[in-house]
């Protein structure tokens, strides 16, 4: 099934995007390679937080310069996106730390009840890489359509002044913002929808009480966090590295 | 110097209203039926040579007819932390108790209310002032599909047993299409646009992805966990996790490339549809890029947990990934085939809708 969607994949990605579309296809399964390649890592035992730091620079390593080539607008973009992850994970860390969201809970033990619970590795530094891993794509995504603008903006206007720039890539963030916001609220609320199926006549305080509730609505509120913050930072990083000489 | 101090006024609200959200779910209690417990005492009991250990806690009830009991609560917890709760004395704790109120009859969940909280106003604080106060329509956008989809649920948990869930969530889907696009774009034919390219984008992919699953997808094991069969009806439900994954991004190619296109007629009104549709090619490369990856990352991630605790039980990472990731995999391929697909749908729709008759107004 893996095979031929990935086959009617690639072959749609060539018709649409020619050699763009190539790229694409190797982007993404590299990427899918660094999670398997991550999971093989945090299960040798090392710590899952460290490890998802590394994956997050490493995927936005993949996606910036084996995508577009490493120059002005990419380099911004990293610089970003480095800090970004920094609050985000300060965030996180927070977060997680007090309210409990790490582990199972009731409605997945029909899945995880034959295996043994005594595994000697921190639950609670998984899902805090989990979370950074989610929020990687989206802040990438975010921060390169930013500085690409702002790059072809400064290229077409070489009097704009640094504040100028700053604001155009502010404006170029907000008009943004609306779609990915939207992009990752339809990603995510299937799992929404499929928790409260299952918790059919179970109360409110309940519901937004539960474990896997939380956990699902914290990666939605985290991951649009990220994908607000890139805004300024990229728009302000990009308005000084493009304007160096 | 006028508009200066207009922000200002709408950031003193903003913080007012903060403030008071945050101050208002640490002091919820009289909300709750079920009674909290809040911690004084936690002692941890450890056993020897075993990850797992009991806490052994004691609080005050906060609310309900047995305030200001004191309870004992004995909690298994462990350093992992797979299936039980590490309670820190921070926690609140909700219990239910028997009719003296003072044994524990059952252990509900921990008080996560206020976390939750705390992240969405800092998510409404910082979207509004990035924005400069523009991302409220961005805000009122995501709050009506937020009640959209809370009440398209609890019609088919109401009205289960004769409704078909998938036929119910492409009638919702085609909502959330109008509505996402309308709201924050206003009435224009651009908005229109982006509307048809959308609508057909999904249908075109949605239906392109069911034909490949039913052509090929007999080694999924979505076919053979009956058990899930009385929960709900979980093969519906794939197809509607497919309908709506990519809805969003198949939404965002529509807006861009119309938008674009609408700017390139505005700039130039005499433009021919063949270099129209040469540029709305170009746009479409710079776009087909990192959307695909987005879905990767988001979509994909939450199965992590469930992946590694297989592994951690010795279950090496391929068979581990065909049980509990492969599903997954697939609606998210399935998101990224339809992608890909909408950005030519999108950019003829436009194209044919921008400039058909009567051109530009």
């Amino acid at each position: 099934m893996i095979g031929v969607l990935s086959l009617v994949f690639f072959i749609l990605l060539i018709i649409v995007g020619k050699e763009r579309g190539i790229k694409t296809f190797i982007t993404f399964y590299l990427n899918l390679f660094l999670i398997m390649l991550y999971l093989t890592f945090i299960n040798l035992g090392m710590n899952a937080i460290i490890l998802s730091i590394i994956t997050c620079v490493l995927a936005s390593f993949i996606s910036l310069f084996i995508l577009n080539g490493f120059n002005k607008k990419t380099l911004s973009s990293f610089i970003s996106i480095i800090f970004v992850l920094l609050f985000v994970f300060i965030i996180i860390c927070l977060i997680s730390n007090y309210s409990n969201i790490q582990g199972f809970s009731f409605e997945s033990v029909e899945t995880i009840g034959a295996y043994s619970f005594n595994i000697n590795y921190k639950m609670k530094d998984v899902i805090i890489g989990m979370y950074l891993i989610c929020v990687i794509g989206t802040i990438i995504d975010t921060s390169i359509s930013i500085s690409s603008s702002m790059k072809e903006i400064n290229d077409n206007n070489k009097k704009i002044t640094k504040k100028e720039l700053y604001y155009s890539g502010m404006n170029v963030g907000n008009d943004i913002l609306n779609t990915t916001i939207n992009t990752l609220f339809f990603a995510l609320v299937s799992s929404f929808i499929g928790f409260i199926l299952w918790h059919k006549g179970y109360s409110l305080e309940y519901i937004i009480n539960y474990k896997s509730f939380a956990q699902s609505a914290i990666e939605l509120l985290i991951a649009f966090i990220g994908s607000i913050l890139i805004i300024p930072i990229t728009a302000y990083i990009s308005s000084i590295i493009l304007k160096r000489k | 110097m006028k508009i200066r101090k207009h922000i200002n006024y709408k950031l003193v609200i903003l913080i007012i209203l903060s403030i008071f959200s945050i101050v208002f779910v640490y002091n919820d209690y009289f909300l709750y039926k079920t009674s909290i417990l809040k911690i004084n005492n936690i002692e941890n009991v450890y056993e020897e040579d075993s990850e797992f250990y009991t806490q052994k806690i004691t609080g005050v009830i906060k609310n309900g007819k047995y305030k200001d009991n004191i309870i004992t609560y004995e909690n298994k917890s462990s350093y992992s932390g797979v299936y039980d709760e590490q309670i820190h004395d921070k926690s609140e704790l909700l219990l239910e108790l028997d009719s003296t109120g003072k044994e524990v009859i059952r252990f509900v969940g921990i008080k996560r209310d206020k976390y939750l909280v705390v992240l969405i106003i800092l998510f409404i604080n910082l979207l509004l002032i990035v924005t400069r106060f523009k991302g409220l329509k961005t805000l009122f956008t995501l709050f009506i599909n937020i009640l959209i989809s809370i009440f398209s649920v609890l019609l088919f948990n109401q009205y289960r047993t004769n409704m078909n869930m998938l036929l119910l969530y492409i009638f919702v889907s085609l909502i959330f299409i109008i509505l996402s696009l309308y709201i924050p774009n206003g009435k224009s034919k651009k908005t229109l646009a982006a509307i048809l390219s959308s609508i057909i984008s999904l249908f075109v992919s949605f239906s392109f992805s069911v034909i490949l699953i039913k052509l090929f997808g007999s080694d999924l094991s979505i076919w053979n966990m009956e058990y899930m069969e009385i929960v709900y009806d979980y093969k519906n439900f794939f197809y509607v996790n497919i309908l709506l994954c990519g809805l969003g991004a198949i939404m965002d190619i529509a807006i861009t490339i119309s938008s674009s296109l609408n700017e390139l007629i505005v700039k130039n009104p005499r433009i021919s549809k063949s270099s129209l549709l040469k540029s709305g090619k170009e746009i479409s490369k710079d776009i087909i890029g990192t959307m695909s990856n987005v879905m990767l990352y988001t979509c994909f991630t939450p199965i992590i947990p469930t992946i590694f605790l297989a592994m951690r039980n010795g279950v090496i990472l391929s068979r581990a990934f065909s049980l509990y990731g492969i599903l997954d995999l697939v609606i998210v391929l399935c998101s990224a085939i339809s992608i890909v697909l909408s950005i030519p749908i999108s950019l003829y729709v436009s194209v044919l809708i921008l400039k058909g008759k009567g051109g530009v107004k």
